[in-house]
């Protein structure tokens, strides 16, 4: 019986190896190509097995980026948006989400309804009023101009609601009959038990902030205010004048690494955040 | 000394009242002044004649000219209707009648379902018969050829990422380190930014330097320029979204199939069924709920495109992958037209909303 469960298993990864090596070709295809000569690449791109393995390697590409260039400026950018937004929907929405789960005030359920309503608003419906919105505030070109839209969107709040309400009644009870007031009970006794909902909801706001296009592309338009993301889009539409194909594909590969390490460190949380954000909205 | 306790009673439920409100303010703050009051003002900006630039310098440049903008996108001159003006559109609304019917004649929808879904499909006929007439012409010629690109790519898209995603999940829904492995190999392209996909799939098609037209030529063929190749153009962008966003759904399906009972399977094994009919017999009908929620999640998420289309085809070639968000950010931000614009982001918005009405009907209906 074991034998046959084995010999089934190796069948079935044998069946997705090539599948598998193919989903991964274009990744590999970008990080080899950004290992490469500039000189080489406007010659030919399939030097070794397709351009698949990096030879003649060289890490110069990387060198220049960080040397010269507006990259380490964009990628500045957009760490302070992506912890800035981070930290931002992390505060409301353990505490809206904890008044909405476990506190009593009037009119309780209609502002609930109306807060949920807002997850079917999707931001391309918005953008356009929020631009004029931020022209008349002053607040294109800023961190807090790409931070601020997003703050609003109740995906956090819906996942700390859901979590509060499964915590049982006896922690915070015992908690008030000790003396603890409202506050106090939030901070010490209910964030510690949120840890795992929160850093849910942090992923799922970091990755989406550090990929974020649309608004960024509307809100910042001045290159010393890109993101990374942002600044990616304009080396590639000025790709004829840029500094040749390995500099770009390297400044794929840095836009990508904080997102991919932080996928392969919290990949259980990235899971988790995926499939609770995805089957809400 | 009751008096007393009543008051005490009432101040503490001001005092409630009022923590509460504490916690609940920044949230709802924000949430009326970026989200709530941006979207009333986009319905209103959508109800003026409204140019980006000369607003900018002077606020009063605005008309009111009611719901002459949503005219101008839906509406031609010498609209004459006709039975069969669209017999694809009006075919398919036909086949998705007989299906509810033969759903309720095999007992699996309820007799109010398929009567509002009949209703639907009989409103939706009525309007695919209406077009310009002899001598008429659209008010704007982009906007229907653009939604339906727009269907087109939602239709390309979200069955391949289902079933791909399904027969991913089922093959690798179990606890071995290879497993998890691939699991993690197939997800890892989700996590990256819209940029660094169309960099590389952009890169993929070029006919010069990209990946496909090199093994191509190996074989001896004729490298083409995908992303300005008719026809081919749109199935670029396909493959790169596809290959960008099996991973959300593939999720979804692996907590669903966590759900199935082991005992299920453990059964289906001692039938001596093999995996096809496995898949087939109990897999497929206890996923239903979660396929249905994956494809109406996908085709909410997939109908909002606009960085492919933006940074890999332009839109083109001849339009034919121009889609709605990018249509609505170039008459916003090129042709400086935010009356329209918004106009059609409202039309997006009620699409959406649509979609999520149904997703929230089907998410009750399960737990119930």
């Amino acid at each position: 019986m074991k034998t046959m469960e084995n010999r089934r298993l190796a069948l079935l990864y044998t069946m997705l190896a090539l599948p598998a090596f193919i989903w991964m070709v274009p990744t590999l295809w970008m990080v080899s190509l950004s290992l490469q000569p500039n000189a080489l690449l406007a010659r030919t791109t399939s030097n070794t097995f397709w351009g698949l393995i990096p030879y003649p390697l060289t890490l110069d590409n990387y060198v220049n980026l960080l040397a010269h260039g507006q990259v380490h400026v964009w990628f500045f950018n957009s760490l302070v948006v992506a912890l800035g937004m981070t930290i931002g929907v992390l505060v409301l929405s353990t505490t809206a989400g904890y008044a909405f789960a476990r506190l009593n005030f009037v009119g309780k359920k209609t502002l609930l309804v109306l807060v949920l309503l807002g997850l079917m608003i999707p931001e391309q419906a918005v953008f356009i009023p929020l631009y004029t919105l931020f022209s008349e505030l002053g607040w294109h070109n800023s961190h807090h101009g790409l931070i601020i839209p997003r703050l609003a969107v109740p995906i956090g709040v819906f996942i700390m609601i859901q979590f509060f309400r499964g915590v049982t009644r006896d922690v915070e009870e015992a908690a008030r009959i000790d003396g603890a007031n409202t506050f106090q009970i939030f901070w010490h006794v209910m964030l510690p038990l949120a840890r795992p909902a929160m850093m849910t909801v942090a992923i799922l706001t970091f990755l989406y902030a550090w990929n974020d296009y649309l608004w960024p592309l509307v809100s910042a338009q001045r290159t010393e205010h890109f993101t990374i993301t942002l600044g990616l889009a304009s080396l590639q539409s000025n790709f004829a004048q840029s500094e040749g194909l390995g500099s770009v594909m390297a400044s794929g590969v840095i836009a990508s690494m904080p997102v991919v390490i932080l996928f392969l460190i919290f990949q259980r949380y990235v899971v988790r955040a995926v499939a609770v954000g995805g089957s809400k909205g | 000394m009751f008096e007393q306790f009543k008051t005490d009673l009432r101040w503490a439920g001001v005092r409630q009242n009022l923590v509460a409100w504490v916690f609940l303010l920044p949230f709802v703050f924000v949430y009326v002044a970026f989200l709530i009051y941006p979207f009333g003002r986009g319905v209103w900006i959508s109800l003026h004649d409204w140019n980006l630039l000369a607003v900018t310098f002077n606020p009063d440049a605005k008309t009111f000219i009611g719901l002459d903008n949503y005219l101008r996108l839906f509406w031609g001159t010498e609209m004459t209707w006709r039975a069969w003006a669209r017999p694809v559109l009006q075919g398919l609304c036909v086949l998705a009648a007989v299906f509810f019917v033969w759903r309720y004649r095999i007992g699996e929808l309820r007799w109010s379902t398929l009567w509002q879904c009949l209703m639907v499909l009989l409103l939706l006929m009525f309007l695919f018969g209406w077009a310009p007439g002899e001598g008429g012409r659209w008010f704007d010629r982009r906007f229907w050829p653009t939604v339906g690109n727009t269907v087109f790519f939602v239709a390309m898209v979200v069955p391949a990422i289902t079933i791909i995603s399904l027969l991913l999940a089922t093959a690798l829904n179990r606890e071995t380190r290879g497993a998890a492995f691939l699991r993690t190999l197939f997800f890892l392209s989700q996590v990256l930014s819209v940029t660094v996909v169309t960099l590389i799939w952009q890169m993929m098609f070029s006919a010069r330097q990209g990946l496909v037209a090199n093994v191509v030529r190996e074989f001896g063929g004729v490298p083409l320029s995908w992303l300005a190749e008719p026809g081919f153009a749109m199935a670029a962008i396909v493959i790169a979204t596809v290959w960008w966003s099996i991973g959300i759904a593939m999720v979804l399906f692996l907590a669903g199939l966590q759900d199935i009972p082991q005992e299920m399977q453990e059964a289906a094994k001692l039938d001596r069924a093999n995996s096809v009919q496995a898949f087939w017999y109990i897999i497929l009908p206890n996923l239903k709920r979660t396929i249905t929620l994956v494809v109406i999640l996908q085709i909410i998420l997939h109908f909002q495109v606009f960085g492919q289309a933006h940074l890999m085809t332009q839109g083109g070639p001849n339009d034919q992958t121009q889609v709605l968000v990018r249509y609505i950010y170039q008459t916003a931000f090129r042709d400086s037209d935010l009356g329209i614009a918004s106009a059609m982001a409202v039309f997006l918005f009620v699409i959406m909303a649509v979609f999520s009405a149904v997703q929230f009907m089907v998410s009750r209906e399960d737990e119930q």
